[in-house]
């Protein structure tokens, strides 16, 4: 029992890290970023103003941002020379029904978790979603091999403990770039980690002594989505200003979604009505200084919205850089 | 015997009106607005287009189609406000050809895959449209529309899966201001950097 242990562990850290690296969005193609135009001299005020920090990074919820920023460029070293070519060739190699027979047969094996959150949360259609979908497809869909259920209108939901950690109310706590693994936080790293060591099949793996088993898996799953991403992400490397905090930005609104689980019929809460509803943003020191220019803006946006209940999750994530900076 | 007419009255009325058509049911109608659009994105996309034509034709969808001036003053956030009247109107001239050139790229993977429009649902003073786009391997990604009518429709945001457009490009255009020491003019310059190629 002691013995086996630390293969327990060690299976359970192994899935963690490639459900993370599954979480995609991870790392992108090439590390080139525009050369940026010298930041402008501060506009000088009359009055003497306390220079601001550098890096004023106070209110995009990220108090890491350097040490993230470092690690980010690390990934798309390894993403680069590594990732994308694995990727390339996993789509080169297997013709695309076998790769989605791969991805269909991970999915399959992710339910018993799936399930075990569905149920946590008190979402009994959900959980009884995932549990019809995992028999539809491991028996007519010869082990998982085929999303059946899908087919006969079971979409495929996912669940973790991150999202069961985030409805019982536990913040994420800062944005945390992890390497090789990508954008997470505190609360959804310690999830995944829970996650792989309640799974059952890292469990069967680690009591038959098959480490390397749930190595594959997490190794596969990782392969597989880097596959699915290759483009997207390349495109929205190449196109954006900032790719830290495009990624950053993405990687928390998704998480947002997944936590509301939404349905159909539930409008996202619109941020340019939701913007009414958050406290008057406070501007940095330095721009506070400059005079006012043009006429107060007033329009429709300003005007206090109702605002539905998903919108407190997005404030939280990505209305968070609009409160005011606590500097 | 009256009750008896008024019920029938009252159906009559009912039919009536039932039966009146839709006034200029394309403009008035949100869906159709949507769904006309997503269409002629889908075959801006398309693979047979090249890609400095498309990006020309992405610019005329965006400048007939959605709210540069409101989408602009929220992207830009509470630096809208200490922005000058001239970074303003740059700062929205810039916006829409960053985002021409940003989505006609970002939204490349979806050419070719079939798009419809489903229902509105009134949400404040806008209107969402709920949409979806059937990948050809069958998965559906969900796209909301939010839509205001300032006679006729204007788009202000569009959720694709839960992300919103509006949101991200907020989020990004504030980190790169800070990065610029809390300067409007380093992200205008940084953008015209960006576009210029």
């Amino acid at each position: 029992m002691l013995r086996r242990q630390p293969q327990h562990v060690l299976s359970g850290l192994v899935y963690a890290a490639a459900l993370a690296l599954s979480g995609a969005f991870a790392s992108g193609a090439s590390a080139q970023q525009p050369t940026p135009v010298a930041p402008p001299p501060r506009v000088v005020a009359p009055a003497p103003v306390v220079a601001p920090s550098p890096v004023d990074t106070g209110d995009a919820g990220d108090p890491w941002e350097s040490t993230n920023r470092a690690i980010f460029g690390f990934n798309q070293q390894v993403d680069r020379a590594v990732l994308v070519p694995v990727a390339n060739a996993y789509r080169t190699v297997l013709p695309s029904p076998v790769r989605d027979m791969i991805h269909d047969f991970l999915q399959n094996l992710n339910s018993p978790i799936i399930f075990a959150n569905d149920v946590l949360q008190v979402q009994p259609g959900l959980a009884a979603e995932t549990a019809g979908r995992a028999m539809i497809n491991t028996t007519i869909g010869f082990g998982g091999l085929f999303d059946v259920a899908a087919k006969m209108g079971i979409p495929f939901h996912t669940n973790d403990l991150g999202i069961t950690l985030a409805t019982y109310g536990v913040d994420s706590g800062p944005y945390l770039m992890l390497p090789v693994l990508g954008p997470s936080n505190p609360r959804d790293l310690f999830g995944d980690v829970a996650d792989s060591f309640g799974d059952p099949g890292n469990i069967v793996a680690s009591d038959y002594h098959k480490l390397y088993a749930s190595f594959a898996r997490g190794l596969t799953s990782g392969i597989d989505e880097r596959s699915r991403n290759i483009e997207s992400l390349a495109e929205i490397e190449r196109t954006s200003l900032d790719y830290y905090a495009t990624i950053r930005s993405l990687a928390r609104q998704r998480r947002a979604a997944q936590i509301r689980h939404q349905k159909e019929d539930v409008p996202n809460a619109a941020p340019l009505q939701g913007a009414s509803a958050l406290p008057a943003p406070v501007p940095a020191k330095n721009v506070a200084e400059l005079p006012a220019n043009g006429p107060a803006i007033s329009y429709r946006m300003m005007s206090p919205q109702p605002a539905i209940n998903s919108l407190a999750d997005l404030q939280k994530s990505s209305m968070a850089p609009a409160a005011a900076p606590q500097r | 015997m009256t009750r008896r007419w008024f019920a029938i009255l009252a159906l009559i009325c009912c039919a009536v009106t039932a039966a009146a058509p839709p006034r200029a049911a394309a403009q008035a109608d949100p869906v159709a607005f949507i769904n006309q659009l997503g269409v002629q994105a889908i075959q801006v996309l398309g693979p047979s287009v090249p890609a400095a034509p498309r990006v020309q034709r992405f610019r005329e969808l965006l400048a007939g189609n959605f709210d540069l001036p409101a989408i602009g003053r929220f992207v830009l956030g509470r630096y809208w406000r200490v922005a000058t009247p001239e970074q303003q109107q740059q700062f929205i001239g810039l916006l829409q050809e960053y985002l021409a050139q940003a989505y006609a790229g970002r939204l490349a993977q979806y050419a070719g895959e079939k798009f419809s429009a489903l229902s509105a649902q009134p949400q404040g003073e806008e209107t969402v449209v709920f949409s979806e786009i059937t990948r050809n391997d069958g998965g559906k990604i969900r796209v909301e529309w939010h839509l205001v009518n300032n006679g006729g429709w204007k788009i202000v945001d569009a959720y694709v899966a839960g992300v919103s457009m509006a949101v991200t490009e907020r989020d990004e255009f504030a980190a790169v201001i800070q990065q610029g020491g809390g300067q409007v003019q380093y992200l205008l310059d940084r953008l015209r950097q960006k576009v210029a190629g």
